[in-house]
């Protein structure tokens, strides 16, 4: 393989995902708003986002391929096909994260902007949105991430015997894996490395200027000596913080520059585009609306009558399938878990070595998994096919499952203790509180809301991991890796196999329990964490 | 027993318990918070430092608690070096700091967790509730107290922690003045409770009248970066009332001390 073509393929991808998260944080501050200023519209999206975010990337193949695929046809077909998979790993959590921003800026900013009639655009421009960017900020590591682990689903992907690709460093992987070519696997993930470094390094940035000049934690150090990097192709103005937007409009306002009518004129006007403004959201979240109820009705009109019957009959056995998967995923939950909160503990005490170390695991966990897992799988297949032979296909299964999900509970964890107001920390040194105690009473309990995030994260992930690696065929070379039972295996290899139908119902079967489970279980965590075991509350300053 | 000199009169105070030699803190060699601060406590005194904002009076309470180490200089408990935080010096916080999703029990509990038994710990903790008057409260979760009722929660914790100094940092500062005056009016009483072991209190405050309401002597902080400019004792007997013309005296006396003459 030539080297110009992995760098160009390496800069289709990460384009193709970089601007898929622009995408998915402008409609996000639409639909964002949308929500917190419509009861209804709210209730909808954020059952209707936690319940999407839930399905792994593979559940929505059947629509991609039925609409995109076979609807569109063609290289664009695909490449839209390709761009919605990407997206649909991506775009769930930085909504969610803009909604929460919103929904938590505090009620005086507000006020402030109504008072001095902003309008829709000036408050958007001067509160809403620079209040999100810290959010943003640190959602864009897990979504990108996210990205990177579905790009060898997202940018090839077989049905039958058709094999449908983009132009990307994802297919140059697939490729060289298969063919068992591996210098060209080599330099792929070399280069692929650069780019997720470079990229990394540039979302730390970002997160920590954003961090420091729009957070509310006041003891934030802002690095005014930096002139943030400013492409000239956004006109992004870093100055524009909400303070300085604030103290402009109320000294224009106090300046008594505009008289009564005048400023109803444009009270009157700014109403106006308050309304565009919840025009756009709304039909953003209807196009979406349409385009899944009409993607799932043409995947069910394209499967014969005779064959659904056939498919119902499969649902005890599906479902007892997807009970399987359900212990595959506890086990990799809890090893997260227990990894992640030593290891987030290990550098919350040890802070030189958390310095250093934490881009490296950043870096790390947005190298996408699957990337790499062909060379892991083809360096131990044959020992651990010695070795354990009953538990080779599930430690696989596990490893590849962990590699794409640890990150998610770890930095839940690691933002939460970062987040312990310093009293509390001193109250464990002053008073000597023993570990257990200090992680059982205090520490697990003050970071209990960033840990249910997380580890909702993580279990959402842990199904797209198993959705990877329960059927990978020609994994490395000709051999296939594949469990003996697990509903998604079932999806990939009906997809594989262009059984399309029971791909779809073992999708929708699927969606179904995963957004029952979210409501009763998630929704019932998330709820206590916040009514309960919010640090934040316990300090008490007038 | 030791003697110490004040303001010309000489009298004899008890044990030393608490004291730091020549402690220094700096952020880095060009920003020396402050230097040469030598401080003692003696048995059943409550010591006030007082000084502009800026001189780093939070700063030097943590290194008096060895939460922060010092750049310089050596801390003693009862002659001991302290070379780590310890629970025989307690810190009351100015941001009044209890977990929220623990009772007001279980709060004051959490120091004594595999330390003594757990009805042991009930027992004692039951009692300092008692001591700082929220019998009835165990159950309550902060949530659903008012401020002063959580500071009391506060010192309630640090008193079960059986301390020989407890290191006030503005502890009424987050009240308001009705709630933080009666508290005030309690504190010295609590503190030096036969009940609990402690034996002297450092409170750090910006309140000149609360500091000659309870101190009885106090450090004057002051420059850059900054030092003890002043000792002065508090001469008066309790219950202080401010209505005395001589606790004003000693108010101005203070005022006079942290604000330079061109700026009255």
């Amino acid at each position: 393989m030539e080297l110009d073509t992995i760098a160009l393929a390496t800069l289709a991808s990460l384009g193709r995902v970089m601007a898929l998260i622009l995408v998915s944080i402008v409609s996000g501050w639409f639909l964002s708003y949308v929500a917190i200023k419509s009861r209804k519209f709210e209730n909808i999206y954020i059952s209707f986002v936690n319940i999407f975010e839930s399905i792994p990337v593979i559940g929505f193949l059947p629509i991609v391929l039925v609409v995109f695929i076979s609807g569109l046809g063609g290289t664009l077909g695909v490449e839209v096909a390709a761009d919605f998979l990407v997206f649909d790993a991506i775009v769930w959590n930085i909504w969610i994260g803009q909604y929460q921003a919103f929904k938590t800026i505090p009620q005086p900013l507000i006020e402030v902007s109504e008072n001095y009639g902003f309008g829709w655009w000036g408050k958007m421009k001067s509160l809403y949105i620079p209040f999100s960017y810290p959010r943003v900020s640190s959602d864009i590591f897990p979504s990108f991430a996210d990205a990177l682990f579905y790009i060898m689903i997202s940018e090839v992907f077989s049905v039958g015997i058709t094999a449908y690709k983009v132009f990307g460093i994802g297919t140059l992987i697939v490729q060289a894996t298969s063919a068992g070519d591996l210098n060209s696997v080599y330099e792929c993930l070399g280069v692929l490395a650069i780019g997720v470094v470079l990229i990394t390094l540039a979302f730390s940035n970002f997160s920590k200027y954003a961090v420091a000049k729009y957070g509310l934690n006041t003891s934030t150090e802002i690095k005014r000596h930096v002139r943030y990097w400013r492409p000239h192709i956004i006109r992004w103005r870093p100055t524009a913080s909400p303070t300085f937007q604030f103290a402009r409009y109320t000294t224009k306002m106090r300046a008594g520059r505009e008289n009564i009518q005048s400023a109803m004129t444009k009270v009157r006007a700014s109403h106006s585009f308050e309304r565009t403004g919840k025009y756009i959201g709304t039909a953003i979240a209807w196009l979406f609306l349409i385009f899944i109820g009409y993607s799932s009705i043409q995947v069910m009109l394209s499967v014969p009558h005779s064959q659904w019957i056939n498919y119902f009959a499969q649902t005890p056995n599906l479902l007892y399938q997807m009970g399987i998967d359900y212990i595959r995923v506890l086990v990799v939950t809890v090893v997260s878990f227990v990894f992640a909160i030593s290891l987030g503990y290990y550098l919350t005490v040890h802070k030189r070595i958390s310095i250093a170390s934490l881009p490296i695991i950043q870096t790390i966990s947005a190298f996408p998994a699957p990337a790499y897992f062909p060379l892991v799988f083809a360096a131990t297949a044959s020992f651990l096919a010695h070795t354990i032979p009953f538990a080779e296909t599930e430690i696989f299964v596990m490893i590849l499952c962990f590699l794409g999900t640890f990150y998610y509970v770890f930095f839940g964890f690691w933002v939460g203790v970062r987040a312990i107001p310093v009293e509390f920390l001193e109250l464990t040194q002053n008073y000597k509180i023993g570990f257990f105690t200090k992680m059982r009473r205090i520490i697990i309990p003050a970071t209990f809301p960033y840990l249910v995030t997380g580890l909702s994260s993580t279990i959402n992930s842990a199904w797209g991991g198993l959705a990877v690696a329960e059927y990978w065929p020609n994994i490395f070379g000709n051999q296939t890796l594949q469990v003996h039972t697990g509903m998604m295996k079932i999806i990939s290899a009906g997809l594989v196999n262009g059984n399309i139908g029971l791909a779809a119902w073992a999708s929708l079967l699927f969606a179904i329990v995963v957004g029952v489970y979210s409501i009763v279980f998630t929704r019932n965590l998330m709820d206590l964490a916040r009514k309960k075991y919010v640090i934040e509350e316990g300090i008490y300053a007038a | 027993m030791n003697t110490q000199v004040f303001n010309g009169s000489s009298e004899t105070l008890g044990e030393v318990q608490l004291e730091c030699k020549d402690l220094a803190y700096s952020y880095s060699s060009s920003h020396v918070i402050f230097k040469d601060i030598n401080i003692k406590t003696y048995t059943d005194e409550l010591v006030a430092i007082v000084g502009p904002s800026g001189t780093g009076k939070s700063t030097l309470i943590r290194v008096l608690a060895n939460l922060i180490p010092p750049t310089a200089g050596h801390v003693f408990l009862n002659g001991i070096e302290v070379k780590a935080p310890s629970s025989q010096i307690s810190l009351v916080h100015q941001s009044i700091a209890t977990f929220p999703w623990m009772t007001a029990l279980d709060n004051v509990k959490i120091v004594l967790r595999n330390k003594v038994k757990d009805d042991e710990a009930t027992e004692i903790a039951k009692k300092m509730i008692t001591l700082v008057g929220l019998q009835g409260h165990e159950d309550n979760y902060p949530k659903e107290m008012s401020g002063g009722m959580r500071q009391r929660i506060a010192i309630a914790r640090a008193l079960a922690a059986s301390p020989t100094i407890m290191l006030m940092d503005e502890p009424f500062v987050h009240l308001d003045e009705l709630t933080a005056n009666s508290l005030r009016s309690e504190i010295y009483s609590i503190v030096f409770n036969p009940e609990n072991d402690l034996k002297s209190v450092i409170l750090v405050s910006h309140n000149l009248h609360e500091v000659v309401q309870l101190a009885d002597r106090v450090y004057v902080m002051g420059g850059t970066p900054a030092q003890i400019i002043n000792e002065i004792k508090i001469d008066l007997p309790r219950p202080r009332s401010e209505e005395e013309p001589i606790f004003y005296e000693y108010v101005k006396m203070l005022y006079n001390d942290l604000i330079p003459k061109e700026s009255r």
